[in-house]
């Protein structure tokens, strides 16, 4: 971790210093001047911005370190500045407070841009690295000297609005050369850090995942779950931009559902979150699994970037993105497998996700994660590349390898396949599926059985399997394999080759132990 | 505040009458800004500013859908809205100028289009004027990127199309509540007197209230057809005269407004 202490002051640059809270400003504060824009024509000077370096940077530190409300200001000030000019600009916080810790920097960085938005005649724009100011010739006229009261009012904001902080100290520079070296040497090793330990954050390590309701327009029933490991099917929604919206806004459209208790740990279930999707869904579904791709899926939208889809043939998973309008292997397309599946609905056999769900930790590792998936489009595969094991990487089939269903079977035994004698899921070891061998012998028997009983059962087929209502509309598969649960195989299997079925609802239930054989 | 919206059937001549609206405004405060909401119209062009503009509106919001996953932490609101200061909103001299641009492909847009709301509506309350160039669909209004509008002027010319599309751009602002104080009509390209005499036949049956009838001009046609600025209509015209007597309405009624 990069070292957080107070920075070193160069020899020969000018230093401005003043402490204690400031009695009057000369500008007023308040969120009404959030938004307000300074034209280039009524601007003083710019700070930061496309032509200058400039950065913003929060740092935790012990308590005696921080003198409360102190100013630091290193480089000329605004009576030393020529008008219509662009200048470098930093902004340091220190900061600290019994709950103050290094986690919290980056959130309370992010109120810099709100705080100072609320100073009349200042614009404050980006973030991080990007920052962009102008103050406007307004604000001189009205009697702003020195940058050193900006970063009073600042302060002051941040003391009213997080009284968890309890000391807070400001260094402001313009020094061109300062400005320059931190931002390589202390602020861009800092935001590395921190996007390193984004990447790490799993679903383990907080407390509330988010919800999305954005979209429930288009699916009324659909609950979205945001996690550190599952990002939101439409792949705009991260953890952390579900915790900031849901911050400014806790009643909105991206709600804090808190986890409560781990119910599956490998397949990512949470009693807070089954609470959460009974209530959404309007008492449709009861129990959401993150991270798996055939118990209780997450319900797909039909934002969602790509969609998943099992092929019972040989017994993987496929993924397709939005943007490829060829049909995928099982003969289908995006949109249609997306017209069925989408809706808010929970489907098993298909899966929408964002595009950077292929980078969790967690994707579908209840059902073996990468070393079940089969088939992509080659765009989306190099996408993701570089978050698929390397040892599956060259297995999974692109279209330039396979775009039938026996271009798939022949490719995937060429590489030989996990698939192919059964793959074990990394998270636990667990063998999940027996491999294409013996699923033939057992087909065999299956087909026989299945056939004598299928004319009766045209119109709704119950069968002893998972409790969930399986939206199936009509239309012709070669052959359709139901999967049992992966953890546990249930007892039947359901093998219907050539077969044109047309479903309007399925109702298939678990058998309860003593009630096993029939009713 | 006090927000425009022009609309119209395209080829009516709605752009002209923005155009010059934004013009004749931004001569008594640069607190002004001018939206460029309809994909097949030229509002920049008709302002003489096109070289100007760096992006649209429409082009941000996919560069928006194409970085996202790379921004990490980042806060996206913050992201797309350091975008739009810097790259959408174009400075011109006197007013600002937003180009919204395409609708959006592919793919969804929900979370890209509630983070766009959330920064259009704070950038658009700090401008005294906002005159915006819509589509007779009111796309922009029904998807609430633009919240609501003060003031509807339709601009129609003779066609039984033009006059279809008005009376349809009525009712849907009515649906959409956008909470107008008024709803105004221009009639442009009026040669006749039996045309004036039908316009305000038909402005009477439908409760529109007729801000200007303006007479066709062929080098103002002209000018049109070339997507010269209309800085360079004669001053001495009736289109220009009248257009201004209209700006110094607008400009009235909001003062009284407010």
């Amino acid at each position: 971790m990069v070292e957080r202490k107070r920075i070193g002051i160069p020899e020969g640059v000018k230093v401005k210093e003043s402490v204690g809270e400031e009695a009057e400003f000369p500008f007023d504060i308040s969120p009404m001047y959030e938004g307000e824009r300074i034209r280039k024509g009524d601007m003083f000077v710019e700070l930061g911005g496309p032509t200058q370096p400039g950065f913003e940077l929060v740092m935790a530190l012990p308590v005696d370190q921080v003198e409360d409300m102190k100013v630091t200001l290193i480089g000329p000030d605004l009576d030393e500045m020529e008008e219509g000019k662009a200048y470098p600009y930093a902004m340091i916080y220190y900061i600290a407070g019994e709950m103050v810790e290094t986690d919290l920097e980056p959130v309370i960085e992010r109120r810099n841009h709100d705080f100072q938005n609320y100073i009349e005649g200042y614009m404050h724009l980006n973030q991080r690295y990007d920052i962009w100011i102008r103050i406007g010739k307004n604000a001189i006229k009205k009697g702003l000297k020195s940058l050193i009261q900006i970063a009073k009012a600042t302060m002051m904001l941040y003391k009213n609005e997080l009284p968890f902080i309890e000391k807070i100290e400001a260094v402001y520079i313009t020094d061109k050369d300062l400005v320059e070296k931190l931002l390589n040497e202390l602020a861009m090793p800092i935001f590395e850090e921190r996007d390193a330990r984004v990447e790490a954050l799993s679903d383990e390590d907080v407390d509330e995942f988010y919800s999305c309701t954005l979209c429930q327009s288009f699916a009324p029933t659909n609950v979205c779950i945001v996690s550190p490991d599952r990002p939101s099917l439409c792949g705009a929604i991260t953890w952390f931009d579900g915790r900031a919206a849901a911050k400014v806004d806790p009643e909105g459209p991206n709600r804090a559902v808190p986890k409560g208790e781990c119910l599956d740990p490998i397949g990512g279930e949470y009693s807070g979150v089954n609470e959460f999707a009974k209530q959404e869904s309007g008492g449709e579904y009861e129990r959401i699994k993150l991270h798996s791709f055939f118990e209780y899926p997450h319900t797909s939208c039909g934002c969602f970037e790509v969609i998943g889809f099992y092929m019972p043939e040989v017994d993987g998973i496929g993924w397709v993105h939005r943007g490829y309008a060829e049909p995928a292997p099982n003969g289908l397309t995006f949109s249609t497998m997306a017209g069925q599946t989408g809706g808010g609905k929970q489907v098993v056999g298909f899966l929408g996700i964002g595009i950077a769900y292929f980078r969790s930790k967690k994707f579908i590792q209840a059902d073996g994660g990468w070393y079940r998936v089969v088939w992509m489009p080659k765009e989306l595969k190099e996408r993701v590349a570089k978050y698929i094991p390397d040892d599956i990487r060259d297995k999974i089939a692109t279209e330039e390898d396979a775009k039938t269903l026996d271009e798939l079977k022949e490719f995937l035994k060429k590489v030989d396949h996990p698939v192919v004698k059964g793959v074990v899921r990394p998270v636990d070891g667990q063998k999940i599926t027996n491999g294409w061998v013996e699923e033939e012998e057992e087909a065999e028997e299956a087909v026989e059985e299945v056939a004598a009983e299928a004319p009766a059962a045209q119109p709704a087929q119950p069968a002893a399997m998972q409790p969930m209502p399986m939206q199936m509309p009509g239309f012709q598969l070669s052959a359709l394999q139901i999967p049992a649960s992966s953890a546990a195989p249930a007892g039947v299997k359901l093998i219907i080759k050539d077969a044109k079925i047309t479903i309007d609802k399925v109702i298939v239930r678990k058998a309860e132990k003593e009630k096993k054989g029939g009713k | 505040m006090t927000v425009i919206a022009v609309a119209g059937k395209g080829g009516t001549g709605k752009t002209l009458v923005s155009a010059l609206l934004v013009n004749f405004i931004s001569e008594h405060t640069t607190s002004v800004l001018a939206v460029d909401a309809d994909p097949d119209s030229n509002l920049p062009e008709a302002l003489g500013v096109e070289d100007q503009i760096k992006k649209t509106l429409g082009e941000i919001r996919e560069l928006f859908q194409v970085s996202r996953d790379e921004m990490g932490t980042m806060n996206k609101e913050q992201w797309l809205e350091g975008k739009i200061y810097a790259e959408a909103i174009c400075e011109c001299p006197r007013y600002d100028l937003l180009v919204m641009g395409r609708p959006e492909g592919e793919g969804c847009y929900c979370f890209a289009n509630s983070l766009l709301r959330g920064v259009l509506r704070r950038l658009m309350r700090h401008y005294d004027y906002i005159i915006i160039d819509t589509e007779a669909g009111l796309e922009h209004f029904s998807r609430k990127t633009i919240d609501s509008a003060d003031y509807i002027i339709i601009v129609t010319d003779m066609s039984r199309k033009g006059l279809a599309t008005a009376k349809r751009i009525k009712e849907l602002a009515e649906e959409l509540r956008l909470n107008f104080k008024k709803i105004f009509l221009i009639a442009n390209k009026i040669a006749s007197e039996d045309a004036e005499r039908a316009i305000r036949k038909f402005v009477k049956e439908e409760g529109l209230e007729l801000l200007a009838v303006l007479p066709y001009d062929t080098s103002v046609a002209e000018l049109d057809l070339r997507g010269d600025p209309v800085s360079e209509i004669d001053k001495n015209s009736e289109v220009y005269r009248k257009m201004r007597e209209v700006a110094n309405l607008m400009l009235n009624l909001s003062v009284k407004a407010r």
